[in-house]
């Protein structure tokens, strides 16, 4: 078992090695808009750089365009010279250039655009009264120190603070965002802040009502607002023509550009060390802190999950098996068969995304349960299929010695089936749970922090890609490597029964 | 009903048993009787229908046609407790069907145990004892898989032997046998024989038949083709099916 451990880590040892000695990059081509034809452009999917670069896409010139999850893979994929520019918002093109001594951003700006928060058509007076909001603050002045206090010379000097005496008896205001866009929202402390969240701050205190923030993926936010799951969007959005199909949008709050991102190739590879980095990603802020919450969330899904995934999967095979065996419970087994098909037939991912903006679409529920309840009905179709073949696996012999006895069918299964059937998919077992444990890593799609995003949500701090992702990676290892072993040791406990004399 | 429908001696009766797989039909028209303490042993080709008949009498085959009569209860009455009914009527498997998740004692006392007919400690003492019978005392915390084919298939008879079974029935015993371990298993199932228990056997020792059984059937062509004492059925066949079969077999 050690020398496995140890040959693993040896591995990833060589891995951080060979990204350790970075290959040279693609010298910049970049120079002007009229330059992006026919060039690699990087972008933020469902960003307002995505639908102007689009169009490039179609002009015959082979112009590509790679679409990231978020702002800070483009510019990783910039560094590392997958592209050749990124289209991004000003504000956190800034940001990522000071990070990144390396990268340069164009003086000529791409296009000029609105921020406006985006709410759900079916609710005119919330709308009417994000206005209203709005409108005052802009008035008395607020709405600019905000701005102040995050851009320019005197950033910090104007911290917004809720006014004395504010009363917040009216409710809550859910606020959908994606908190990797510096400086209109990033995490910083475990906080999510921002020009955003201060300017939403604001509006829910003229409104007498508390704020809530809701962390998703960008294009997921627009579908949050129209499900309910959120009452209005603020993520640096744009309004666009293809937006307002779907949704609504306030008044604008304050204006932006898009910039071109390109290296710069006069820069100095400075690079700092990796202790430093090291000491940037974990350490700074206790940033290890997204790692802890995130494993800690990521052990609580993977295990209760499991448990439900074996009760469903358990409860399954037995209905299909009596059935293949008996020929009765048709009904159950007709509704099986079709839950079967359904969790089998679809991605894991998409049904996480229908469980938590479909079925729970306007219910106020607890992310952790909405990801156990998702990954242990997905779980379950695998772990009722294993079952089933562990049961099916147990000659028939066996049903009739113990059917001859006078046992009953039930009595059968228990005391004859399932510990023979039980030890035979314990092999398979293992294998479906750390699936299932590797599996979670996709809840950042409802948000929630796990182990990945964790890691996601320091590189998005740090802009350093390498480090967090290898630790992320080597935490699943461990992880698995642990469970691989407590399998095997319960399995050779199961099996020295039927050896020792 | 016949009149010796009552008859307290008469444990099975087969009243116009038909069993077929779908189109194919193994037994048709099959009426017999088994009165206490009988050895009957059941001969035929392979193919011929006969464990299928054996099958049938604990309802391990649904029978497609026909009554089967325990004690009087008519077994095929779909609200009969079928498991009542098989707690006393034992069967052993031509491959033993041990439970490999258990200990050779445990595999004994499953059933008495879990149908609650002896307490734990009552159980286990019938288990020693019956594997003292079978000449296995030293086996009792051993699994079946450290055991040879001889033995298990004596711990199979001891199995079904604690349940204090009616009748016992034998699916081909030592089919799945070395031939040297076939002798302890038929001197077991003698034994057994001598002290009375009334046993239904399908074989192919022909020797053994003749020597234990008090009566002997012939199955053939979906049906109980001959039916005599075993040393009349032997000595003087009266169809040319049997004196086919047994030119071949002896």
């Amino acid at each position: 078992m050690r020398k496995y451990v140890i040959a693993a880590l040896c591995c990833l040892l060589s891995l951080f090695a060979l990204a350790g000695c970075k290959s040279s990059v693609p010298e910049n081509t970049v120079f002007s808009v009229d330059d992006l034809s026919g060039k690699k452009i990087g972008v933020q999917l469902g960003t307002t750089g995505d639908t102007l670069v689009s169009e490039y896409e179609e002009d015959g010139s082979g112009t590509v365009v790679e679409r990231y999850n978020k702002g800070n893979d483009a510019i990783q994929a910039l560094k590392q010279g997958k592209v050749d520019a990124v289209v991004i918002d000003i504000q956190p093109a800034k940001a990522f250039t000071e990070a990144n001594s390396d990268l340069t951003i164009l003086e000529e700006e791409f296009v000029n655009e609105d921020y406006a928060l985006c709410i759900s058509k079916s609710r005119p007076e919330l709308k009417a009264s994000i206005n209203e909001a709005i409108r005052a603050l802009k008035e008395n002045g607020t709405l600019d120190n905000i701005l102040k206090n995050y851009i320019g010379e005197d950033a910090g000097k104007t911290p917004y603070v809720t006014p004395e005496g504010t009363e917040h008896s009216n409710g809550t205001l859910v606020m959908a965002t994606n908190a990797y866009f510096k400086p209109y929202e990033y995490y910083e402390g475990g906080e999510i802040v921002g020009i955003d969240v201060d300017m939403a701050t604001a509006i829910a205190d003229y409104l007498g009502m508390n704020l809530k923030i809701e962390d998703m993926e960008f294009d997921s936010i627009i579908t949050a607002v129209q499900s309910g799951k959120a009452d209005f969007g603020a993520a640096g959005m744009t309004v666009t023509p293809e937006r307002l199909k779907n949704i609504d949008f306030s008044d604008t709050y304050t204006t932006s550009q898009q910039v071109i991102v390109v290296r710069d190739n006069d820069a100095i590879g400075a690079n700092s060390n990796i202790i430093e980095k090291f000491k940037n990603d974990f350490l700074t802020d206790n940033r290890y802190e997204f790692l802890l919450t995130g494993l800690r969330n990521t052990i609580i899904i993977a295990v209760c999950a499991a448990l439900m995934g074996i009760l469903i999967g358990f409860f399954v095979a037995v209905i299909r098996s009596t059935h293949d065996k008996t020929g009765g419970l048709t009904i159950a087994n007709f509704i099986c068969n079709i839950y079967l098909t359904v969790i089998r037939g679809t991605p894991t991912m998409v049904q996480l995304l229908i469980i938590y903006y479909i079925i729970f679409g306007s219910v106020d529920i607890n992310k952790l349960a909405v990801a156990i309840l998702a990954f242990g009905i997905n779980s379950g179709a695998y772990v009722a299929e294993i079952f089933r073949s562990g049961i099916m696996s147990i000659d028939n012999g066996q049903f009739e010695a113990a059917r001859s006895l006078g046992l009953t069918y039930k009595k059968t299964f228990i005391y004859v089936i399932l510990p023979q059937a039980f030890k035979n998919v314990l092999p398979a077992l293992a294998n479906e749970f750390i699936v299932l444990l590797k599996e979670t890593s996709i809840s950042g799609y409802i948000g929630l922090t796990d182990l990945t995003r964790g890691g996601d949500i320091i590189r998005s701090n740090t802009y350093d890609a390498m480090l967090p992702l290898f630790v992320v990676a080597l935490i699943y290892l461990v992880l698995v490597v642990i469970l691989s072993a407590l399998v095997k040791k319960l399995e050779r406990r199961l099996r020295s029964n039927e050896r020792r004399l | 009903m016949s009149a010796d429908y009552n008859d307290s001696d008469v444990i099975l009766r087969v009243e116009g048993l038909k069993k077929a797989f779908g189109d194919h039909v193994v037994l048709e028209n099959i009426n017999t009787t088994v009165k206490k303490g009988e050895v009957i042993a059941i001969i035929g080709p392979s193919g011929c229908g006969k464990s299928t008949f054996l099958r049938s009498l604990n309802l391990l085959e649904t029978p497609t046609e026909g009554h089967i009569y325990f004690h009087g209860t008519d077994i095929t009455d779909k609200n009969v407790n079928i498991n009542q009914l098989r707690e006393k009527i034992g069967m052993v498997f031509q491959h033993f069907n041990l439970f490999p998740n258990m200990t050779v004692k445990k595999n004994i006392m499953l059933a008495p145990v879990q149908l609650k007919l002896m307490s734990e400690s009552e159980a286990e003492k019938r288990a020693v004892e019956l594997l003292e019978r079978v000449g296995l005392a030293e086996k009792a915390n051993a699994y079946p898989d450290m055991l040879s084919g001889g033995q298990k298939q004596r711990v199979a008879i001891a199995r079904a032997m604690a349940m204090n079974p009616d009748v016992m029935l034998f699916d081909e015993p030592t089919s799945a046998l070395d031939p040297e371990m076939v002798g302890e298993v038929l001197n077991i199932m003698k034994e057994l024989a001598e002290s009375g228990m009334t046993m239904i056997i399908v074989t192919h020792e022909m020797g053994f038949a003749r020597e234990v059984a008090n009566r002997c059937m012939f199955f053939a062509d979906t049906k109980i083709m001959e039916e005599n004492n075993p040393k009349e059925l032997f000595e003087n066949p009266q169809t040319p099916r049997l004196k086919d079969f047994l030119s071949k077999v002896l």
